[in-house]
C-alpha cells in the first residue's frame, strides 16, 4: 500500500474496500492530532477527534474529489469536527456553571530538549489560547500545516481575503504576546535549578 | 492608510511566502529603508520562530486501534509485535519450540487423544549467548511451514497443541500437512539489572493486553525497582509510557504510585512524567495523584526545573480545575525553597 498515492487509496475506498485504511491513517494521524490537539487544548477531544475524522473519511469516501488533495479534505473535517465541538462546549458553559474543561496542549519533556525550549513551548501554548478560534485555526493551519490561503479558505469556508485578515490578526496579537513577555514580563520564578 | 500600515500588513503574507514577486519586493524594499518597519519586521520573524518551538505530540498508540476496531478492519485487542534485539533469544527459543512440538506431533498424531499438559523445553540459551545468533527479524508470533523430513524432535512432556488442521491439497504428490497453534510457558530467570530482564518487564507493562496483569507487573515492578541498587531508567519509561497512554486510570493511577517509589536515580523521567500527567491526564483522580506525588517530592527537597514550577503555578490558579488538584499544586509550590 505504501508505494499508492493518496488518490490511489481513496479509490480503493470508494471502490468498498477498507483495506488502505491503515495506510492513509499512518500518513495523516500526527498532523490531524496535533492539528486538532492544538486548536482544541485537550488531549482527550483530540484523540476523538481523530478518530471521528478517519472513521467519517471511509464513511464518506465518495465525497472525495480525485482533483482534490486528501489532506485538505481530511482537515476540513477536522476542522469542522473541532469547530462543533468547541460551540457544543461553549453552549455548555453557558447553561451551567460546569465550564469546559480546558487542558493545555501536552508537552514532550524529553531530556535533550533543553529548558528555554521548554519554556518557549509554554509561553506560545500561551499566546495561542488568546487568539480567537478563527485566527487559531488559520494560524495553526499556515504556520504548522504548511497549508496555502487557498487551501485553508477552502477549510475554513471563507475567501482568501478573509484568511489573509485572520492570519495577520493571528501574527499581530501573537508578536504582542511574546515579545510583550521577551521585553520584561513576569519571568521571574523561585526556582532552585 | 499609510504606506507603513500597507507593509506590516504584508508582512505575515511574507513570512508564509504568500506574496506574489513584485508585492513581496516592494515590501522588502520598504523594509529595508524604515526603521521602524525593520523592527515590526524583527518582531514578526522572532515570533515566527518561537512559534517554531511548540513540539509536535505522539498521536497515542490506542487511537489507532480503536479506529480500525470502529472500522472493522482489526479486532481492537490485536498489539503489533515489534521485533526488539532483547527478544531474539525468546523468538529463537519460540521457533525451537515449533519445530520440536511439529516433529513431536508428526511423529505420533495417531495417537488416541493429545493430552494437554504443559510443555518442558530443553535447549533455550542464556541471554548472553544470543548476541551471537543471527540478527534478523523475527517474530514470536511468526506462521512457519516445515519440511517433516528436515526436523528432529527436541523436547521433554507434550506441548499444548491446539485448532489442528489436516491440509492435502494435492492428493496425488503423496504428500499430507497438518496445521496447528503450540502454546509454550517460559519463564525468565535473571537479576532485575540484566537488560533482557528490564525489557521483557518494560514490555510487559506497556503492551500486555488485560488490565489485572499489568497492574501485577506494576506491584512488582514496584517491588523490586524500588530498591535503589536496582534503579533502572528504562523501567521509569516504561511507567511514564503507561501514565500517558494506558485507557485505564486505574492503571495510571498505579503508574503515579510505582514511579513514586522509584528511587531518586531515575529522579527526571520520574518528574517528567508526572508533570504531563499533572497537565494533560483527563481523569482528576490522576492528576490529583500526579501533584500529590510532586507535592511530596519538592517537601523532600526534589528540584523542580521553571518549566514544571510555571506549570504547578499553573494548576494552583487554574478556575476549572479540581479544587484539590489547586490546592495540592499551591501546597508543593510553597515547597519549593527559594535558592
Amino acid at each position: 500500500m505504501k508505494h499508492l498515492s493518496d488518490q490511489e487509496l481513496m479509490r480503493i475506498v470508494q471502490a468498498g474496500d477498507y483495506s488502505p485504511a491503515a495506510e492513509i491513517y499512518d500518513r495523516y494521524s500526527g498532523r490531524i492530532y496535533n492539528f486538532a490537539f492544538r486548536f482544541l487544548r485537550n488531549s482527550e477531544a483530540a484523540e476523538d477527534a481523530t478518530q471521528e475524522v478517519f472513521v467519517k473519511m471511509l464513511k464518506h469516501a465518495n465525497q472525495f474529489h480525485g482533483d482534490a488533495k486528501l489532506s485538505t479534505w481530511l482537515f476540513s473535517i477536522t476542522a469542522n469536527w473541532c469547530r462543533d465541538y468547541l460551540r457544543k462546549a461553549d453552549n455548555k458553559s453557558k447553561e451551567s456553571e460546569d465550564v469546559l474543561i480546558s487542558l493545555p496542549a501536552s508537552s514532550e519533556h524529553s531530556p535533550d530538549r533543553n529548558l528555554e525550549q521548554r519554556e518557549n513551548e509554554q509561553r506560545v501554548r500561551r499566546a495561542l489560547e488568546s487568539l480567537t478560534a478563527e485566527q487559531r485555526e488559520a494560524i495553526l493551519l499556515s504556520r504548522y500545516q504548511g497549508l496555502s490561503y487557498a487551501e485553508i479558505a477552502q477549510i475554513a469556508g471563507c475567501s482568501e481575503g478573509a484568511v489573509k485578515t485572520r492570519v495577520f490578526r493571528a501574527m499581530e496579537t501573537l508578536k504582542k504576546t511574546l515579545m510583550g513577555e521577551t521585553r520584561g514580563g513576569d519571568r521571574c520564578l523561585n526556582v532552585v535549578q | 492608510m499609510s504606506e507603513c500600515s500597507a507593509m506590516r500588513e504584508s508582512m505575515p503574507l511574507l513570512l508564509t511566502e504568500s506574496l506574489d514577486a513584485t508585492r513581496r519586493e516592494q515590501t522588502l524594499q520598504h523594509i529595508e529603508n524604515c526603521a521602524l518597519c525593520v523592527s515590526e519586521w524583527a518582531g514578526y520573524q522572532e515570533t515566527w520562530s518561537l512559534m517554531a518551538d511548540l513540539p509536535e505530540v505522539e498521536v497515542p498508540a490506542r487511537v489507532r486501534t480503536q479506529f480500525l476496531s470502529k472500522a472493522g478492519i482489526a479486532p481492537a485487542n490485536v498489539v503489533p509485535f515489534r521485533s526488539r534485539p532483547a527478544f531474539k533469544w525468546l523468538a529463537q527459543a519460540a521457533a525451537v519450540a515449533a519445530i520440536a512440538g511439529g516433529s513431536y506431533f508428526l511423529g505420533d498424531y495417531n495417537a488416541p487423544r493429545i493430552q494437554q499438559t504443559a510443555a518442558t523445553i530443553d535447549g533455550v540459551r542464556p541471554a548472553d549467548d544470543i548476541r551471537m545468533v543471527s540478527t534478523s527479524p523475527v517474530s514470536i508470533a511468526e506462521t512457519r511451514v516445515l519440511n517433516a523430513a528436515a526436523i528432529s524432535p527436541e523436547i521433554q512432556g507434550r506441548p499444548n497443541i491446539k485448532n489442528v488442521q489436516f491440509v492435502d491439497g494435492d492428493a496425488t504428490d503423496n504428500e499430507i500437512g497438518v496445521s496447528f497453534d503450540i502454546t509454550s510457558r517460559w519463564t525468565v530467570t535473571g537479576n532485575p539489572k540484566d537488560k533482557s530482564m528490564v525489557r521483557l518487564l518494560s514490555y510487559m507493562l506497556e503492551n500486555e493486553e488485560s488490565m489485572t496483569p499489568r497492574s501485577t507487573a506494576m506491584d512488582w515492578v514496584r517491588r523490586t525497582y524500588s530498591d535503589p541498587a536496582n534503579a533502572e531508567p528504562e523501567i521509569a519509561n516504561a511507567l511514564a509510557k503507561v501514565l500517558r497512554n494506558d485507557a485505564h486510570e486505574g492503571v495510571r493511577i498505579r503508574a503515579v504510585e510505582t514511579l513514586t517509589n522509584l528511587p531518586s536515580a531515575v529522579g527526571t523521567q520520574t518528574r517528567d512524567a508526572l508533570i504531563q500527567a499533572l497537565k494533560d491526564d483527563p481523569n482528576p483522580a490522576v492528576r490529583l495523584k500526579a501533584v500529590e506525588a510532586l507535592a511530596q517530592m519538592t517537601a523532600s527537597g526534589t528540584v523542580l526545573d521553571p518549566a514544571m514550577v510555571d506549570t504547578l503555578r499553573q494548576k494552583a490558579f487554574q478556575d476549572d480545575e479540581n479544587t484539590y488538584v489547586r490546592v495540592k499544586a499551591a501546597e508543593a509550590l510553597s515547597n519549593i525553597k527559594p535558592r
